[in-house]
């Protein structure tokens, strides 16, 4: 059962757009946004676009006062359209271009994240015009994505570089860290918020420009598979570490997932099958090169089911592609299906069809939203 | 309620301004362009999120970067601006009718056309002057390309984080003086030294490789905020800055203009410039 969507309006939609088909519900964000806000509420937060760059999302975050968490020149053309106000946003891929700071500039966001020196040195040429997030890394053996081997400095590094930016006449106003998505308890980050909040006081003892802002970064996990506690229950560690932070430090985080994954479903259709080693396989009209890309990418175990009820067999689907890895589920309980039955992706707005491609050809999946506020009004700033 | 419209230029530190009406909005092939009313300043026009003239203040910055090189080189005929598409500079700049000709060379089309519907006080009717010569195109390859020869060159810019930034590098500035007649000067803007100090930096860096004599000076123009704006000079005539007071003053006279803030005086004391500009000055080229 989708929490948006009846089955009947689950069949209505597929007749009426066609397959394959992604369903959005903005309404879903809206509560997704309230949740997050009630579980942190001292938290300002910054969307992390790359999850979902669709208009109505970025629309529907705006009406409700969140900021963008941008990390590429082309996600600031997505959210310039929404007359997004840039002091409401963040540019927090460390590793950047000259023309992306540029391209950021101009567009009016001026806070940015860097992790190490030569990315220091790119802003000695902007540097009355920049403010920094300084991202310390975490590993975290725990996160099903772990974002803290890529980027990042080590905390001991951190006091050492944040002199390097002061020498280099650059601004930095806090620290940033990303202990990485899905983790099953909050322990990594209010670790993270307590080293943080050792490093700050460090350094803001003989500091005359002290660091003010702590960015959480993400992580705020989503249930794909009914294993997952709630967000409130998850985020009690992260609120009781936050209070070993001095009040005049300015808290934000980048959620992306969690604001997004529930909002969205696929709808595909079985466009064929066959009869391999003994069990069955249902060919979809959409695949890991398409919405399911999520499995591959995202390393994401979405909640499958069909429309048909019936006694369930261990199945295979796959995906359209001739290619052999674009298998969606390997092993999946499945009743016994036909040509044209409607199978139906859960929890697929986060890292779907933000990361689908056209190979072979293929036309990306159709996207039709709901419940979208086009009553209020969205010029929320003249950019 | 009040809709805010906040100039992103700095990170720390910034202005507001409460928008009575949007005038007009729009993302150029080369810019984002803004046009809104203001009760204080009138109509603003700000480039990429930073305010690029406002109908109260703009006065400041015209005459100055005007009237200063024009009335201190004394025989000014033939007079290049590089950017100013609001036509500021070229009403200005008209207003001497010992000025034979004016070439204006502005990248995007479409300032000018926005500043003439919304800002048409800034021209005040200078597109129609025969004398100017409208170029659409970038002034880095104007100044590379023309056969043409100016007294006064002035670069009326944006800020050097966009379509600006040529006009603040080695080849504008060595080919602006290639375009130069014997005795002529270039005048940029140069930004609000206090908040920019590099820029001035660098311009310094750059000029004073170039030309004999380069300086800076200065006005206060309220929404270029954070102090004076800087003005760079440079030109092979080292005189032209050190003109008498009462030289300024005849050939003022003569010309009978009508300024607001530009006067023989202000002309002179805008060279002083203050000791953290000129250590800062000093430190880059050992001056």
């Amino acid at each position: 059962m989708t929490t948006f969507l009846g089955d009947e309006e689950i069949r209505r939609l597929a007749a009426e757009h066609g397959t394959p088909l992604l369903v959005l519900d903005c309404e879903t964000v809206r509560r997704q946004v309230r949740l997050l806000r009630a579980a942190l509420p001292k938290v300002d937060f910054y969307y992390a676009v790359k999850a979902l760059p669709h208009p109505a999302v970025l629309r529907t975050m705006q009406q409700q006062g969140v900021g963008f968490d941008l990390a590429s020149s082309g996600e600031i053309e997505q959210v310039r359209r929404f007359y997004v106000n840039p002091r409401n946003t963040i540019h927090t891929h460390p590793i950047k271009k000259r023309n992306d700071i540029r391209d950021s500039l101009r567009f009016g966001c001026t806070t940015f994240v860097v992790d190490n020196r030569d990315e220091l040195s790119k802003f000695v040429e902007f540097r009355h015009r920049v403010g920094l997030l300084l991202r310390v890394s975490f590993p975290n053996p725990d996160a099903t994505v772990d974002l803290s081997r890529k980027f990042g400095c080590a905390p001991a590094e951190t006091l050492d570089l944040l002199r390097v930016a002061r020498q280099l006449g650059l601004h930095v106003k806090g620290l940033s860290f990303h202990v990485g998505s899905q983790s099953r308890t909050a322990s990594m980050h209010a670790h993270a918020v307590h080293e943080c909040a050792r490093i700050i006081r460090e350094y803001n003892r003989d500091g005359d420009t002290p660091l003010s802002t702590l960015d959480i970064g993400g992580g705020f996990p989503v249930d794909y598979c009914g294993t997952m506690p709630d967000i409130d229950a998850f985020c009690a560690p992260i609120r009781e570490a936050l209070t070993s932070l001095g009040g005049d430090i300015h808290v934000i985080a980048e959620p992306g997932r969690y604001l997004v994954a529930p909002a969205a479903i696929s709808i595909t259709s079985v466009m064929g099958k066959a009869r391999r080693c003994d069990r069955p396989w249902y060919y979809l009209d959409d695949g890991v090169y398409g919405a399911y890309s999520g499995r591959i990418f995202d390393h994401a175990n979405y909640p499958i089911r069909s429309l048909r009820p019936g006694p369930a067999v261990s199945s295979v689907l796959a995906g359209p592609t001739c290619d052999s890895i674009d298998i969606v589920h390997d092993d999946i309980a499945l009743p016994a299906l036909e040509i044209g039955d409607l199978v139906i992706g859960e929890m697929m707005g986060a890292y779907t069809i933000s990361t689908s491609t056209e190979f072979n050809s293929l036309e990306r999946c159709r996207v039709v939203v709901l419940h979208e506020d086009l009553t209020s009004d969205s010029v929320a700033h003249i950019a | 309620m009040t809709r805010v419209w906040s100039e992103t230029l700095y990170d720390a530190y910034g202005q507001h301004f409460n928008t009575d009406k949007i005038l007009f909005e729009s993302k150029t092939e080369h810019q984002h362009l803004l046009i809104f009313q203001n009760a204080r300043f009138g109509r603003v026009m700000a480039l990429d999120g930073v305010v690029q003239t406002t109908e109260r203040d703009e006065f400041i910055y015209h005459e100055m970067l005007a009237h200063v090189p024009i009335l201190a080189h004394g025989n000014a005929r033939r007079v290049l601006i590089v950017g100013g598409g609001d036509g500021g500079m070229l009403r200005e700049v008209c207003r001497h009718r010992s000025v034979e000709s004016v070439t204006q060379v502005e990248i995007d089309q479409a300032v000018i056309d926005m500043a003439l519907r919304y800002l048409p006080q800034h021209s005040a009717g200078a597109y129609d002057d025969p004398r100017a010569h409208i170029v659409i195109g970038d002034g880095i390859d104007f100044v590379r390309q023309t056969d043409l020869r100016f007294d006064v060159i002035i670069s009326d810019s944006t800020d050097p984080v966009g379509p600006g930034e040529v006009l603040f590098s080695d080849s504008f500035y060595a080919n602006a003086k290639r375009c130069l007649n014997p005795g002529g000067v270039l005048v940029t803007q140069n930004g609000v030294a206090f908040m920019q100090l590099d820029e001035a930096r660098e311009t310094a860096a750059k000029l004073s490789r170039l030309f004999q004599d380069w300086h800076f000076y200065s006005a206060a123009v309220p929404t270029y905020v954070g102090g004076v704006m800087a003005f760079a000079w440079a030109s092979d005539n080292p005189e032209l800055r050190r003109q008498p007071l009462t030289m300024i003053e005849q050939r003022f006279a003569a010309a009978a203009i009508k300024t607001r803030y530009y006067n023989p005086a202000i002309h002179q004391a805008a060279f002083a410039l203050p000791q953290y500009l000129l250590d800062a000055l000093a430190e880059e080229t050992g001056k």
